[in-house]
Formats: structure tokens, C-alpha cells, sequence
């Protein structure tokens, strides 16, 4: 067991050195000659050199990988040349927006889901599964940034029940910043009229991010419960009498519950990362809009700031799934022990 | 590997917008409903090839006489900011996205097919060092390695294309590794080696081919992804740049004008949505005839 989870931790380790180099070859090699960049393009030769120099270039390549590495391991993610705000301080304010953001997607996720799922495998072939799997195909085929739109026309633009955008509405104030998260601050300062602005904000940029988790969810949820039915314990379940809602709810959900609850732990990372398709639409500053945002000032270093915080977290959650994994299930337990 | 690992290993492929369209088992019960989506991926495969004969309009015509028109018989799905038909547009669309598209899968699966034969014919610690890259290749989300790749090389379609063949071929590459594994063991490959043949002549001959029906199923399927993706980042900003009439590019385009102008956005989303769903029935199509075919 110890050493599964150490050989886990491990590659975790190694893959996150492999991100690092990644985002350091994006920085400093693909872009051509960083110096020049710094420099700006009227530079003379011996101002080149001095910004060489400065932006330790004339270092071996692979000493520069390990200074970059060393700086990002004590927060130092580069300074954007548009604003000469240092990365990591607009990501740490950003990225507490973003994280709300995917918890309340993760959360309409599970509750739109679940039952469609549910539904989809007890009425297995009906006209309510064939309902469920053509809504989840569509919903899988559209492009989220497209989606975001169309539902900001609808439910914001035309039917005015959400609004536009933004974290709150401009004549609520929104108070301390605690957390940097706006549900979770309001919610702690008591700010009720703050608490229901923010969430009211949240809806819609939360169900767009959804959309494109919900079908994969269904797909996984309804597949795994349509196999779980068919096992011999809910024949016997069935013959004993029990009623047909605790057989599936209680019985089959149960166990089908394992491989869904793994997806979703997995969906953490990826939706941090669809974030760039969704927050800029609804004018929310997390961390999509800030890369979004860069990308049209040409401002790479914020770019590939969050490239590489979103890495980090898909990383930490894909290693946490596998631990979890590790604890729930006695087979891989085992595993490891032969291993 | 136990059952579990692998368990994960394959939600872990899963997990993300990958595959949200494939799977869903819509057949339909007879033969042609089946195949139709056979038959719409088609239609637009020759859209992509023959849209710009068929369009009414220059696509990058400009008119600001008939700025921001709605739909008209003239102009069917209207005219966006610069009085350009939008109908054209996304005809035209079509064959940017498909041609790119179409660059992206080759590429990938082209490494992959290469670095995945090579991991399983060498083996040992070459397989061990090129599937460690592959692992650690596929433990991020393409859409944002990519962004990171374009945006280092220059936001363009080509920096797009490019970065997404670069984030995608990991896939292929483990489909590969794991049929050249299964067809070495056949008897007719230990065959061939015991008649003398050589290595890279066996591969050529007997092992590739046998790859052929597999990696089709999995690129058609794949089409969908790839699309959205694309289309996600020229939306961003990091691919196609307007005035380029790429899908995703014209949706960022008319984004300024909404909600009032909604067409320049609403139909080339439908053209994303129709392509998407197309060719995963498409995909799904091809793996169930080619499951039951046993070959």
C-alpha cells in the first residue's frame, strides 16, 4: 500500500517536472529570442546583451529550466509585460473565482445528471432513454463558448431572469474579500443581499460549464447501472420482494456509484481548464478571462501561468482519484502487494 | 494490471470532452437510419471540398451598404458586421475546418501509429521510456496545452493546427502500442519470423494493415473533438483570426453584436453542432459494424 501510494507520488512529481519543461520550452524557446522580446524590437546589440544578461540567457539551456523551476516551486510565475503585475498575484486573485465556478458547475453536474442517468438505465431502450441519450449527444456535440452565448441571450438579454454578467450587481456591495470567492465571502460575512446577487451571477456560467460534463456523466452513470441490473444479487433482491426503488437506488446505484464518482473527481481538472471558454463570455475574472484576456494583448507569460496552474490541478486531482482508488478498492490494495 | 488500474486508466480517458458526443448507441432499427450518419458525414466532406462553388456570395465580400442584416432570401442566414454573407461564410467554413481538421488527425495519428509501432516491435526499455512519455502527454487536457503551445508560437490557424496535432497524438500512439502487441502474438506473424522474414518487412506487411479498420473507427470519432477543440480556440483568440471565416472565429466576431444580431453567431455554432454529432454516428457506426465483422 505505502509503496503504491509513493510510486503514485512519484510519477505525479515526474509529470509536473515534464509540465514545467513544457511551459518553459512555451516561454523561452518556441517564441524565438526572448531578449529581443524584452527589449523591444528598436534594440541595439548591447542592449540585447544586457537584457541577456538580466533574463539569464546566457545560462545553458538547461540551468535556465532549472531557475524556472525553482522560481515557479516559490511562486514566482514571471511579471505580464502588459500590466508588470506579477502572474501569481493576479492568478491567486483569480483563481479563487474560477474554483467557485467549478464547484457550482460540479454541483448541477451531479443534480442534472444523476436522474437522467437513473431514468436512462431503468427505462433502458424506452422512449425516456432514447430521449435522455439524444438530449446527452446533442449537448456533447455543441460547442460550449456557443452554448454560453445562446443561453445568455436567452435567460439574461431577452427573459432578464439572470443577469448578464459580472461577479454581483453594481447597486449591492459586495464587501470584504476573504476567500476571493463571491458566494463563499458573502455567505461569511452574512451579506445576504450580497449572497443572492453572487449566486444569481453564477447560474448561468455554471450550467454552461456543465453542459459539456453532463453527458459523459449520464453515458458512464447509465452504462455501469444498466450492467449492475443485470447481476444475480438484484434477481435476488427482486425475488425476496424488495420494492423496485430500493433495489435500484439502494442496490445498483450503490455499487454503479464508484466509477461515476471517480469520473467526476477526474472532471475537477478538465473544467478548470474549459473555464477559458466560458468565464470571458459571462465577465467573470478568473482565470479563463485572464489567459483570454492576455491572448489579445499578445501577453504570453499570464497565458502560460494559468497553462501550468491548470496543469497543477489536474495532476493533484487525478492523483487524489487514484489514491482514493487505492483506499476504496482491496483488489488494487493487493495489487500492489504482488507488485 | 489489475482490473481496477485499468478501470481508471480507461475513465481517465474518458473524463474529459473527448468523447461527450460518441457512444450513445443510436442506432435506429433499420440498415439506412443506422448509416446516416455515414451519409451526413459525407455531405459534409463535400461541402468542405465543393461549399465555395456552391456559395451564393463572395464570403469576405464587403458591403456596409447591408451591414447586419437579418436572414433574407438574398441572404439566408444574413449578413454580419462588415455585410458579408453569412451563409457563404459558413460554407467556406466548412472547408477551413475540415481541411485543418483533417491536418490534425493525420499528423497525430501518423506520430502515433510511428512512436506506437516502435514501442511494441523494439520493446523493452524503449517501449518502457516512449509509453512514459505518452502517459505523461495524455495527463493534460489538450485544449489547454494547446492554448499555451499556439499562443507561444503566435495566434494563428496554422499555430492551432500545429499545437493540437502536438497534444493529440499520445492517443493514437497507446491504441497502437496495444494492437501491435495483440497482432505480434498471432500465429501468422510468429509465422512470418520463422520463416525468416525480416522485422521491418513483417510490420510493413503483415502488422499495419491489420491496424488500418481500428484507427479509422477511432479518427472518424475523433473528428468531433478535435472540431470543437479547434473551434475553442479560435473562439479564444489563439487560432483563426477574423476576418478568416473559421467557425469558431465568426462566433467570436459576432459576439460583439448580440443579443440584438444574433445570426452571425447562432449558425455557424449549428454548422459545429451538425459536424460533431455527424461524424460521431458516424464513428459509432463504423465500430459496431466493424465489432460485429469480428475483424
Amino acid at each position: 500500500m505505502t509503496i503504491q501510494i509513493l510510486r503514485r507520488a512519484g510519477w505525479a512529481v515526474i509529470v509536473l517536472l515534464a509540465l514545467a519543461l513544457a511551459t518553459f520550452l512555451m516561454l523561452n524557446v518556441i517564441p524565438g529570442d526572448p531578449a529581443r522580446l524584452a527589449a523591444g524590437p528598436g534594440a541595439t546589440p548591447a542592449q540585447l546583451a544586457v537584457e541577456r544578461v538580466r533574463l539569464g540567457l546566457n545560462h545553458p539551456l538547461a540551468e535556465q529550466y532549472l531557475l524556472y523551476v525553482w522560481h515557479a516551486l516559490h511562486g514566482n510565475l514571471g511579471i505580464s509585460s502588459e500590466t508588470q503585475i506579477p502572474v501569481a498575484t493576479s492568478l491567486a486573485q483569480a483563481l479563487p473565482v474560477s474554483i467557485e465556478l467549478v464547484l457550482a458547475a460540479m454541483i448541477i453536474n451531479i443534480l442534472i445528471s444523476l436522474p437522467l442517468g437513473v431514468i436512462a438505465a431503468v427505462r433502458k431502450d424506452g422512449w425516456a432513454d432514447r430521449t435522455v441519450r439524444v438530449f446527452s449527444m446533442s449537448l456533447g456535440g455543441m460547442p460550449v463558448f456557443w452554448l454560453g452565448l445562446l443561453l445568455q441571450v436567452a435567460f439574461a438579454a431577452d427573459l432578464k431572469i439572470f443577469p448578464l454578467g459580472g461577479e454581483v450587481s453594481a447597486n449591492v456591495s459586495q464587501g470584504q474579500k476573504i476567500t476571493g470567492m463571491p458566494v463563499v465571502d458573502s455567505l461569511l460575512e452574512g451579506n445576504w443581499a450580497a449572497f443572492g446577487s453572487t449566486i444569481l451571477h453564477l447560474i448561468l456560467p455554471a450550467l454552461t460549464l456543465a453542459a459539456f460534463f453532463i453527458p459523459i456523466i449520464v453515458r458512464t452513470l447509465r452504462e455501469n447501472l444498466i450492467s449492475e441490473l443485470g447481476q444475480d444479487y438484484i434477481v435476488l433482491a427482486r425475488s425476496k420482494g424488495m420494492s423496485e426503488r430500493r433495489v435500484v437506488l439502494g442496490h445498483a446505484l450503490r455499487n454503479a456509484a464508484v466509477p461515476t464518482l471517480t469520473l467526476l473527481g477526474m472532471q475537477v481538472g478538465w473544467m478548470l481548464g474549459s473555464t477559458v471558454l466560458v468565464e470571458e463570455i459571462y465577465n467573470l475574472p478568473g482565470i479563463g478571462t485572464y489567459a483570454v484576456n492576455a491572448v489579445l494583448q499578445k501577453d504570453l507569460q499570464p497565458v502560460v501561468g494559468v497553462v501550468l496552474t491548470v496543469g497543477l490541478v489536474f495532476v493533484i486531482m487525478n492523483l487524489l482519484v487514484d489514491l482514493l482508488v487505492l483506499g476504496l478498492d482491496p483488489r488494487a490494495r493487493l495489487a500492489g502487494r504482488a507488485a | 494490471m489489475t482490473d481496477t488500474t485499468q478501470q481508471v486508466a480507461s475513465l481517465r480517458d474518458s473524463a474529459g470532452p473527448m468523447s461527450a458526443v460518441t457512444g450513445w448507441g443510436l442506432g435506429g432499427r433499420t440498415a439506412a437510419i443506422r448509416s446516416v450518419g455515414l451519409w451526413l458525414a459525407l455531405f459534409i466532406i463535400l461541402i468542405a471540398i465543393f461549399g465555395p462553388l456552391l456559395a451564393p456570395q463572395n464570403p469576405s465580400a464587403i458591403d456596409f451598404g447591408s451591414r447586419l442584416m437579418g436572414p433574407t432570401a438574398r441572404h439566408w442566414f444574413g449578413t454580419d458586421e462588415a455585410g458579408r454573407d453569412v451563409f457563404s461564410r459558413v460554407l467556406e467554413g466548412a472547408r477551413i475546418t475540415m481541411s485543418s481538421v483533417a491536418v490534425v488527425i493525420a499528423c497525430g495519428a501518423a506520430a502515433g501509429v510511428i512512436i506506437g509501432t516502435i514501442a511494441a516491435v523494439v520493446g523493452g526499455i524503449v517501449d518502457e521510456l516512449l509509453m512514459r512519455i505518452t502517459d505523461i502527454g495524455m495527463a493534460f487536457p489538450p485544449l489547454i496545452l494547446a492554448l499555451g503551445l499556439s499562443a507561444a508560437l503566435g495566434a494563428s490557424l496554422r499555430s492551432a493546427i500545429i499545437a493540437l496535432a502536438f497534444t493529440w497524438w499520445p492517443r493514437y500512439a497507446r491504441l497502437v502500442r496495444a494492437m501491435v502487441a495483440d497482432i505480434q502474438n498471432t500465429d501468422y506473424v510468429t509465422a512470418a519470423r520463422e520463416l525468416g522474414a525480416q522485422r521491418l518487412w513483417i510490420v510493413r506487411r503483415h502488422i499495419l494493415p491489420a491496424t488500418v479498420g481500428t484507427m479509422l473507427v477511432q479518427v472518424t470519432g475523433d473528428v468531433a473533438a478535435v472540431t470543437l477543440t479547434l473551434a475553442g480556440l479560435s473562439f479564444i483568440g489563439v487560432g483563426a483570426q477574423p476576418p478568416q471565416p473559421e467557425w469558431g472565429a465568426m462566433i467570436a466576431d459576432g459576439q460583439t453584436y448580440l443579443p440584438v444580431v444574433w445570426w452571425p453567431v447562432l449558425f455557424p455554432g449549428l454548422a459545429l453542432m451538425f459536424t460533431a454529432v455527424s461524424f460521431s454516428l458516424a464513428g459509432d457506426w463504423l465500430r459496431d459494424r466493424y465489432a460485429r465483422d469480428g475483424g
